[in-house]
């Protein structure tokens, strides 16, 4: 693997968000800083015959490819984006086949691929250049991200907007309640002791990425620089983890490596921590495996405990936390704490105000499959 | 974009391409010109820094489904219900691994793991869990709980990398442009950044509701020596 050239580092230059929190980072970064859940009972459909009853959820019944189309501008007019810019741009997009398309006769469902979606997306954001969709479930986003990195550091692209989007559905509700992974007391414990498993949440999240060339051309802002990325497997099973961690221990060793950088210099850890007993120990086995001594001292949290696990998006709004808590030196607090867990020893964030400034911050996704990656994030 | 699945191209691959070869292609024709229409050649004149100079990635196996002798339907992998989808990656990643790599288990080349990467390109995605799903949902019932395992493209690929101990990136799109092409893009770029040495691509989407059969193609590629 050959070093970059600095111009070819990617950087981030424009970012939104929507969450349970709100609408936009800020108030994101607010609720992360102070550990305050956004955790309620689902009005948007019946649950009266699910085991489980709360979701982190807007108010109402938003309409994803509006909310997708809204952050996404939001986004691109942060990185201060010309109509041409736009146009030069490609589009990938984190998401899952929109549950309609299962009402649809089959002759239609055509009309609602996933890419028949990101296409709709960049049309009305005028991001011309190529667009694509991501299905991998919970590192969809974080994969995205990472390819984009990728096309860019190789020279193959100047600029990638990256989208993701999952609003709560009855239909991931059921699924999620059926298979025994949603958290019965309603709240997300990551790395906790008592921890019950997940809680699913509305996420939808917007970054432009470049080269740093291209951004100092343009005099853009730079938020943050994608400093590293790292993508590898389990090779275990269907739906469970490794539980030593091994494909989460790679990515991150991935990510380091391409930095130039070693487990001292990361400031902290955004971690997957979805709060169910056999990922959040595999998880803390992958982090000790990859940054040995390091891993007991850095702070590590996971602010899926204020806005709950919001699937394909999740790697990208949790990239958004990171940059956020790179840029404002207020670490995400691990919500939901209950004790120790002796399977889980890491130095969690567990009351804020945190004030930290981290100079790289590593952000951890994880799913099905044993897919697992890592993004190692730099202050600008 | 048209939902066929395969181009006529697809054809070809099981006629003259059952067993194991190793390919010598040009950058990105790494079989994609067997594969689809001439949209897929465009893919290797676009001018991108990255294609200048770079050394080939070869095609060390390939596999479809259904190939000549095929009859019934592919074998579902255990654990998977109610959808031909898993049943239809999962055979043709065997069928394409078995020919690059011999028998699940088997020692990888200088004893080290498979940095294998699995990408899965599909424009529909599974649609028969999809259906599963809607009909539990609009009908009141009891949601069987393995359609939450299977409920992502990354389940299937998960029970490939098992059995196979492929340790690479796990990666499913959705393609925006034509499927072969763009996942000769992603397994190039996953090779070139480093986090795979080897990229099983699989190609699949079942039957548009057009009265003919799922089908799939499976390509081993891998880094040069």
């Amino acid at each position: 693997m050959a070093d970059p050239a600095p111009g070819l580092e990617p950087v981030i230059t424009g970012l939104s968000a929507l969450s349970a929190c709100g609408r936009g980072a800020e108030v994101l970064y607010e609720r992360a800083a102070a550990g305050e859940p956004a955790f309620g009972p689902v009005t948007r459909f019946d649950v009266s015959r699910f085991r489980a009853g709360a979701a982190a959820q807007l108010p109402g019944n938003p309409v994803l490819a509006d909310e997708l189309a809204a952050v996404t501008e939001e986004a691109c007019a942060a990185a201060r984006l010309s109509a041409g810019q736009r146009a030069d741009s490609r589009l990938l997009l984190a998401g899952h086949t929109d549950p309609a398309a299962a009402r649809l006769p089959a002759a239609d469902r055509a009309r609602r691929t996933p890419a028949a979606d990101a296409r709709t997306l960049a049309e009305r954001c005028g991001l011309r250049a190529g667009h694509r969709a991501y299905t991998t479930a919970c590192v969809a986003g974080s994969t995205a991200v990472a390819d984009a990195a990728a096309a860019i550091r190789t020279g193959s692209a100047e600029r990638v907007v990256v989208a993701a989007g999952y609003l709560v559905d009855e239909e991931h509700f059921a699924l999620f309640d059926a298979g025994r992974a949603l958290a019965p007391d309603g709240r997300v414990r990551p790395f906790s002791a008592g921890r019950q498993g997940m809680v699913l949440g509305d996420g939808v999240a917007a970054v432009v990425l470049e080269s740093a060339a291209a951004a100092r051309r343009r005099g853009a802002p730079v938020l943050a620089r994608l400093a590293g990325w790292g993508r590898a497997g389990d090779a275990h099973h269907v739906s469970q983890p490794h539980p030593q961690g091994t494909g989460l221990a790679r990515a991150v060793r991935n990510a380091l490596h391409r930095a130039g950088r070693r487990p001292e210099d990361i400031g902290y850890v955004n971690a997957h921590g979805t709060g169910t007993a056999a990922s959040d120990a595999a998880e803390t086995v992958g982090l000790r495996a990859a940054l040995g001594d390091r891993a007991v001292l850095v702070p590590v949290s996971s602010s899926k405990s204020v806005h709950g696990h919001t699937l394909e998006s999740s790697g990208l709004l949790e990239l958004v936390v990171t940059v956020g808590t790179l840029r404002a030196g207020r670490l995400p607090v691990n919500a939901g704490y209950l004790g120790a867990d002796e399977r889980c020893g890491l130095n969690l964030v567990t009351a804020g105000p945190h004030r930290a400034a981290p100079r790289y911050a590593l952000s951890l996704n994880a799913a099905f499959g044993g897919a697992n990656t890592a993004l190692l994030v730099g202050a600008a | 974009m048209s939902p066929t699945t395969h181009r006529a191209g697809a054809d070809r691959s099981t006629t003259d391409r059952a067993e194991t070869e190793t390919d010598r292609p040009t950058p990105h024709r790494t079989g994609a010109e067997h594969l689809t229409d001439h949209r897929a050649g465009a893919a290797v004149h676009s001018p991108t820094t990255r294609q200048a100079g770079a050394t080939a990635n070869t095609v060390r196996a390939r596999a479809a489904w259904p190939e000549p002798g095929d009859t019934g339907a592919p074998a579902m992998p255990a654990g998977f219900i109610a959808s031909t989808f898993p049943a239809l990656v999962a055979t043709v990643a065997d069928r394409c691994l078995r020919r690059g790599y011999g028998e699940p288990g088997g020692p990888a080349a200088g004893g080290g793991e498979r940095r294998t990467a699995v990408v899965l390109v599909s424009e529909r995605g599974d649609q028969g869990t999809l259906d599963a799903v809607a009909a539990a949902v609009d009908g009141g019932r009891r949601m069987q709980p393995l359609l939450f395992f299977q409920s992502v493209p990354n389940a299937v690929l998960g029970w490939v990398a098992a059995r196979w101990e492929l340790v690479g990136p796990v990666v499913c799109v959705s393609p925006g442009g034509d499927p072969a092409a763009e996942g000769l893009e992603l397994a190039d770029l996953l090779i070139e950044d480093g986090d795979a040495d080897d990229v099983l691509l699989l190609l699949a989407d079942q039957a548009a509701g057009d009265g003919r059969p799922d089908r799939a193609t499976a390509f081993l590629i891998t880094r040069p020596s």
